[in-house]
């Protein structure tokens, strides 16, 4: 890398790894919460759509991002709750409920925006401008490529972190543990675990919205129908190749994120690859890491 | 089974049945309000939808055309389902089957072979092909704990931008490019290699697929019911553990149902090649292998409810294009229909299988 030129090239990668990772990573942390709890959360992709379209939508309203965020988040409470019901309360078979839940938000997101924005589609919407973090943005190559984001990234990956403690050391984290694991012990010491559970899959709904926000409003300031195509169930595929740990479900989305980033970086670099071999490429890291090819136990999930 | 018991199943099996129709007929009055929601006038619309979906015969047949491919997929998503497995992966494999049919239909020689081999082969290909493609999930499966909704789901958005990759290059299936208007699609396939005509008329286009998915499906029935694979399947989906006890060899049994499942979704992508579209594109499925997964699912177990249900969503998606393209109403309105079928029948399947729990 001494050359500046492939310096500069490096730091762009990077950089648009970290972005393309950022909604994976809030849906993926998202289940983990949710799987940890007991609840197959199959509808990140829906929710991560919801918050997409009610992101977008509520920002041309309004006029403000920052509340397009907010009408995003509470969209998908709705939608939460639905899948909560269904698969806590109904106890309902949780792989059909999420995939009818995501066709029912694509088929209603599609409807709904051929409605208000009638047939031109890619209309632009208010978006989130890019933060130069003071410091960080300073480094030499690197600093403006990397860590000049929208704040939605750095909102995210506190959001993690803040996750991770909470599992780990907080009586909040045990009771989510438990409610997954040990079900009865936490009805007996007083705990419902509906309750729990309820909580568990609302929250993934919420930063399901976020990353689904982050597309449109933070990342390419418009909506396009089915946008998030496939980017939930690689959050899902995350989490199990994470192992239900963190860490490595974080790596897991980076690395996502760094095969998609490869569609726009190799044809800069001049190598010709088939666009659609690019496009694969996170599916079928994906299923060679479900598929346990670098090792690791995988679990089995249901 | 004594005769009360008798009595409970055929009770619950008609509980089931009313509480599908009901979930079904809502759906389609919600589908209908929307319509009026969204302004196109109700009489405009359903006209519309009635028009595409059996209005001429060219419609008719193009809606059982459509029916046959989603019975084909929901038949292997039984099949996979009698074991408690789920195939999410119709797509995927109907996908691959597509590509398989056609590199054997645009190989020279093919479409000279003899006694209907030009149509057969390419079919044929698509079975071991899209049949290899499902074995995968299985394997997987077997050999390292994979769960297979995962794995089957990656497996489609693979195997459709595989199909997606073979039409952008001439080294694989895209026609020589004779203009800078050439489409990335594969050339037309050869007349011996495209499915016969039931009718011999293309005003009404039933092809062979029909009688073979009948035949298929009564297979898939006596296989299910009456064979012993079929109940060795249903011995690894109820108890995998006593299954193993009691010596059943349970990876191939899942190995061979992932296979058999892929199989079918290959043969109906050679179906959707052969019978209907002719050339390989991009988009080529839109979307049939998820379709069929959701008939699979609404079949709950049952043959004759996968066939009823590929009817169904057969003629709900020809109508909805239809409603589309002359009546402006957004063909999505499906999905939100398939969506809310899916969901009430999940949300009340408790109900529909009572008589399991109290087994």
């Amino acid at each position: 890398m001494s050359d500046p030129a492939s310096g500069a090239m490096a730091a762009v990668f990077a950089g648009s790894t970290l972005r393309l990772a950022v909604p994976l990573l809030l849906g993926a942390t998202g289940e983990l919460v949710s799987e940890r709890a007991g609840v197959l959360n199959m509808s990140v992709e829906g929710m991560m759509l919801t918050g997409a379209f009610a992101g977008a939508v509520g920002a041309v309203y309004t006029g403000s991002p920052a509340l397009g965020l907010l009408i995003g988040v509470l969209a998908v409470l709705p939608v939460a709750l639905l899948q909560a019901f269904l698969s806590i309360t109904l106890r309902a078979n949780q792989v059909v409920t999420g995939i009818g839940i995501n066709i029912l938000v694509l088929g209603a997101t599609t409807l709904a925006y051929r409605e208000i924005f009638g047939g031109r589609s890619r209309a632009e919407v208010p978006g989130f401008d890019k933060w130069h973090p003071p410091l960080l943005s300073q480094i030499p190559v690197f600093g403006d490529a990397v860590f000049t984001q929208v704040w939605l990234v750095y909102l995210a990956l506190a959001l993690v972190a803040l996750v991770a403690w909470t599992m780990r050391y907080t009586a909040l984290g045990l009771a989510l543990h438990s409610a997954g694991s040990e079900p009865k012990a936490v009805d007996k010491s007083g705990l419902s675990v509906t309750a729990v559970r309820y909580g568990a899959v609302v929250f993934t709904g919420v930063l399901s919205a976020i990353g689904g926000c982050f597309l449109s409003i933070g990342d390419i300031h418009t909506f396009t129908e089915g946008m998030t195509s496939g980017a939930g169930y690689l959050a899902i595929a995350a989490v199990i190749f994470g192992n239900w740990k963190v860490g490595r479900m974080l790596l897991a989305c980076l690395l996502f994120g760094a095969a998609t980033a490869l569609q726009f970086q190799l044809p800069a670099l001049g190598i010709q690859v088939p666009n659609a071999i690019l496009i694969m490429l996170p599916y079928l890291l994906a299923l060679l890491a479900v598929g346990g090819w670098w090792g690791g136990r995988v679990r089995r999930l249901i | 089974m004594n005769q009360a018991t008798r009595w409970t199943n055929v009770l619950q099996d008609q509980r089931a049945v009313l509480l599908s129709l009901a979930a079904v007929v809502g759906a389609l009055v919600l589908g209908l309000l929307l319509v009026a929601a969204i302004g196109v006038p109700m009489g405009d619309a359903v006209a519309a939808f009635a028009d595409g979906a059996w209005g001429s015969p060219y419609a008719l047949a193009a809606s059982i055309n459509r029916s046959l491919v989603f019975t084909l997929v929901g038949l292997g998503f039984v099949l996979a389902n009698r074991a408690n497995l789920t195939n999410v992966g119709g797509e995927g494999q109907i996908a691959i089957g597509a590509i398989a049919a056609t590199a054997v239909c645009l190989h020279p020689g093919v479409a000279g072979l003899p006694v209907g081999l030009g149509f057969v082969l390419p079919m044929l290909a698509a079975c071991v092909c899209g049949g290899l493609w499902g074995a995968l999930i299985g394997l997987l499966k077997v050999k390292v704990g994979t769960n297979e909704v995962i794995s089957s789901l990656m497996l489609s958005f693979i195997g459709v931008w595989l199909l997606y990759g073979s039409v952008q290059s001439e080294a694989l299936l895209r026609q020589p490019m004779t203009s800078s208007s050439t489409l990335p699609e594969s050339l037309e396939i050869p007349d011996p290699t495209k499915l016969p005509l039931l009718t011999g008329d293309a005003g009404m286009p039933l092809h062979w697929g029909l009688p073979l998915g009948i035949v298929l499906a009564v297979l898939v029935a006596v296989v299910l019911h009456r064979t012993v694979f079929g109940l060795r399947l249903k011995a690894v989906g109820l108890n995998a553990l006593a299954a193993r006890k009691a010596g059943i060899a349970i990876a191939p049994a899942i190995v061979g149902v992932f296979f058999a499942a892929g199989a079918l979704g290959g043969l109906a992508g050679s179906m959707m090649l052969q019978g209907e579209q002719y050339s390989l594109k991009a988009g080529f499925s839109s979307g049939y292998g998820f379709d069929g997964l959701v008939v699979g699912l609404l079949a709950r177990g049952s043959v004759i409810g996968v066939v009823a249900g590929a009817l169904l969503f057969g003629f709900i998606r020809s109508g909805g294009i239809n409603m589309e393209m002359t009546a402006n109403v957004p063909s999505s309105l499906v999905l939100v229909i398939q969506g809310v079928i899916i969901v009430a029948l999940a949300g009340s399947a408790r109900w529909m299988d009572k008589k399991g729990a109290a087994r």
